[in-house]
């Protein structure tokens, strides 16, 4: 072979190998291995899928004792009569318990954070019966604890952090409840006949919350005040007979959240104020516009909202919530004939006040709640600010005295605050500083989530299993 | 006149040399019996101290960190809304790469039934960042913890990590008793 087919024969080979080469590079994909990461890769059945079964509301009733009473404290609904968390009870309370805590009584209940409500002498706790798998409507002696009757029905709830989790509302006439898949159930509080019940989910298309609902009827003027979502937004019962008198369009479709609803009155004109899971709004509560939505935001919509609105009085609305949501602080004017809504505050967790469970207090001009475990270095520190400024942590119970996702209330000038394992904090109720009266472990237990009650001078209050009531009386 | 009984200095300092060297034997024998016994030990993270800094990630003489997410299923809700895979906010609660809370995917999700879903943590993808830890720990059980994975680690006399340690979570523990989470069983999860 001659030296220029030699060099003829390379180049064509040198050629060929390059073009390979080429071809490999590019026919190589680096990124072969790579799975995406798309909605659907982990099975979640479509909604609409899941089998609905057949729920009687109310269909079982049981009757123990004949009881009388001659207590008269009330206690009547969510964060109390009032809707602030703070007892109006005359009767003076201990400063401290001691080793020895006096227990009244004490009952078992199925795993869950629902609370009592309290009225002359009687105890009402929506349970789940976890034996029977029913919604248990039970009321209770304050005094002695015995149960003196019971309404419940058949539905079937999974254990998931818990099963009941609602505060029942109540007047002279009507006992209204709302169980974990939004049954809403309404029974004479004295006989514990049954009214009517209403299952939002089948009426309205309420999407059950993460963990079922948490929200808690309120009843105004024998008028049942409900958040469906879905459907409606908010709607109005009627006590007696069980007619919706009025729905809330619910056009955005905010779905139902952990939030109770909250009256406020501004100018004048009452309303309801709802954080749903969408956004917070303002409905007429009165009027010829009773049940329309009177001003909204969805400058603060977290995916979970478990805090209640917390309203100032001065059209000021503070809203906070969990899993890293923080805190914002709303102001709601009239301008004519309209109302407006501007955020003043909008924050983290660690940089201001914030809750991921229990709604803030209001108390002598001061607001007072327990920062969430993302609030950094004063995570879970029980906390006052200036509700002007909620950035603005005015002082902490300190590194020593931190709580969890526990309840507090304000009764006879001291704050109250169960920490989950049951441990209950005794402080003055001071706008100056933390100051600790007692600390007392009342049970052993744990998730002492559900809300407390104090009226009659009886602290009434639960951990995942079990109800207490305990005299603080002091004589 | 010298008194009876009375050490010189020479005796003196024979005697302390003789004490000396027999403490210095005894004290070897001691210490190579104490290992003898207890074995090897191995770096270690104490999770009550863990504040998951990050810092595993970067610092570990191994790439990827032989930091790793393990997960305590004793201890896991099976939450839906899993503040450890998901991002804080997310609207749609999907395995959408946007709401993954993980850099690197490594942890799968799986639907179990309503409303429970089942996390694993795929340790070949795991850095030990710790930010699922952090969520998980913020808004759910605790469940998800931060371990180093013997089968990783080189076991280094001054572990690298340990030396960068802002809360003095590191320290070396049996190697019989190689892990320190919290849970019911003491025993390493995948």
């Amino acid at each position: 072979m001659s030296k220029k087919h030699t060099n003829i024969f390379l180049l064509t080979l040198a050629v060929v190998i390059a073009i390979s080469i080429f071809v490999s590079w590019l026919r190589y994909d680096p990124v072969q291995d790579f799975t995406t990461s798309v909605p659907g890769l982990d099975n979640r059945p479509k909604a609409g899928n899941e089998a609905v079964d057949e729920v009687n509301i109310g269909e079982n009733f049981k009757f123990y004792i004949e009881h009388t009473s001659n207590l008269t404290g009330k206690w009547t609904q969510f964060r109390g009569g009032e809707f602030d968390n703070i007892s109006k009870g005359k009767i003076k309370l201990v400063d401290k318990i001691g080793p020895k805590p006096k227990i009244m009584w004490q009952h078992d209940l199925g795993e869950g954070h629902a609370a009592p409500v309290v009225y002359n002498g009687k105890v009402y706790l929506l349970d789940y019966d976890e034996v029977k798998k029913a919604d248990a409507l039970r009321c209770f002696s304050l005094e002695s604890g015995e149960e003196i009757w019971k309404r419940s029905y058949k539905v079937h709830v999974k254990r998931n952090h818990g099963m009941s989790r609602t505060i029942p509302a109540i007047n002279d006439k009507y006992l209204v409840s709302m169980g974990p898949r939004c049954h809403v159930m309404c029974v004479n509080p004295e006989s514990g006949d049954f009214l009517w019940g209403l299952d939002l989910v089948k009426e309205y298309q309420s999407e059950i919350p993460f963990w079922y609902t948490g929200q808690c009827p309120t009843i105004d003027n024998n008028v049942a005040i409900i958040a469906p979502g879905g459907r409606a937004l908010l709607i109005g019962i009627d006590c007696e007979t069980g007619k919706v008198l009025w729905e809330t369009p619910n056009p955005n479709g905010w779905k139902m959240s952990h939030s109770s609803v909250m009256p406020m009155v501004l100018d004048g004109k009452r309303m309801w104020v709802y954080a749903a899971v969408g956004g917070i709004c303002g409905i007429s509560a009165e009027g010829n516009d009773l049940g329309q939505m009177l001003w909204k935001t969805k400058d603060f919509s977290p995916s979970v909202v478990a805090p209640s609105p917390l309203i100032f009085g001065d059209g000021k609305i503070f809203m906070t919530a969990g899993y890293g949501a923080g805190g914002a602080l709303f102001q709601v004017k009239k301008i004519g004939q309209n109302y407006q809504v501007e955020t003043l505050q909008k924050y983290k967790p660690k940089d201001g006040m914030a809750s991921e469970q229990q709604t803030p207090i209001i108390y002598n001009g001061r607001m007072f709640t327990i920062l969430p475990k993302d609030a950094g270095a004063m995570r879970n520190q029980f906390v006052c600010a200036d509700p002007d400024d909620c950035k603005k942590i005015l002082w902490t119970s300190g590194k020593t005295d931190r709580f969890g996702l526990g309840p507090y209330l304000i009764a006879d000038g001291k704050f109250f605050i169960l920490k989950d394992n049951g441990e209950l904090t005794i402080a003055r109720a001071s706008t100056e500083k933390f100051e600790l009266l007692d600390k007392v472990k009342l049970i052993d237990g744990h998730d002492a989530w559900g809300p407390m009650v104090i009226t009659d001078g009886r602290l009434l209050m639960r951990d995942s299993k079990h109800m207490l009531c305990i005299d603080l009386r002091a004589n | 006149m010298e008194k009876k009984g009375k050490k010189d200095r020479r005796d003196f300092i024979n005697t302390c040399f003789r004490f000396a060297a027999g403490a210095s034997l005894v004290g070897v024998t001691g210490v190579l019996a104490h290992k003898t016994i207890s074995g090897n030990t191995l770096w270690q993270i104490d999770t009550t101290k863990c504040t998951q800094c990050g810092r595993c990630a970067t610092s570990c003489v191994v790439t990827p960190s032989a930091v790793k997410c393990i997960h305590v299923y004793d201890m896991c809700g099976y939450c839906d809304l899993c503040g450890g895979y998901l991002r804080p906010n997310v609207k749609n609660i999907t395995t959408g790469a946007e709401n993954q809370l993980c850099p690197t995917g490594a942890i799968k999700r799986k639907y179990i039934e309503d409303p429970f879903f089942e996390y694993e943590i795929i340790e070949d993808l795991c850095i030990g960042c710790g930010k699922c830890v952090k969520g998980c720990g913020a808004f759910g059980n605790g469940s998800l913890q931060l371990q180093v994975s013997h089968d990783i680690c080189v076991n280094c006399n001054q572990c690298a990590i340990a030396r960068d340690c802002p809360s003095d979570a590191f320290s070396r523990v049996p190697a019989d008793e190689p892990y320190k989470f919290s849970g019911f069983k003491k025993e390493k999860k995948g």
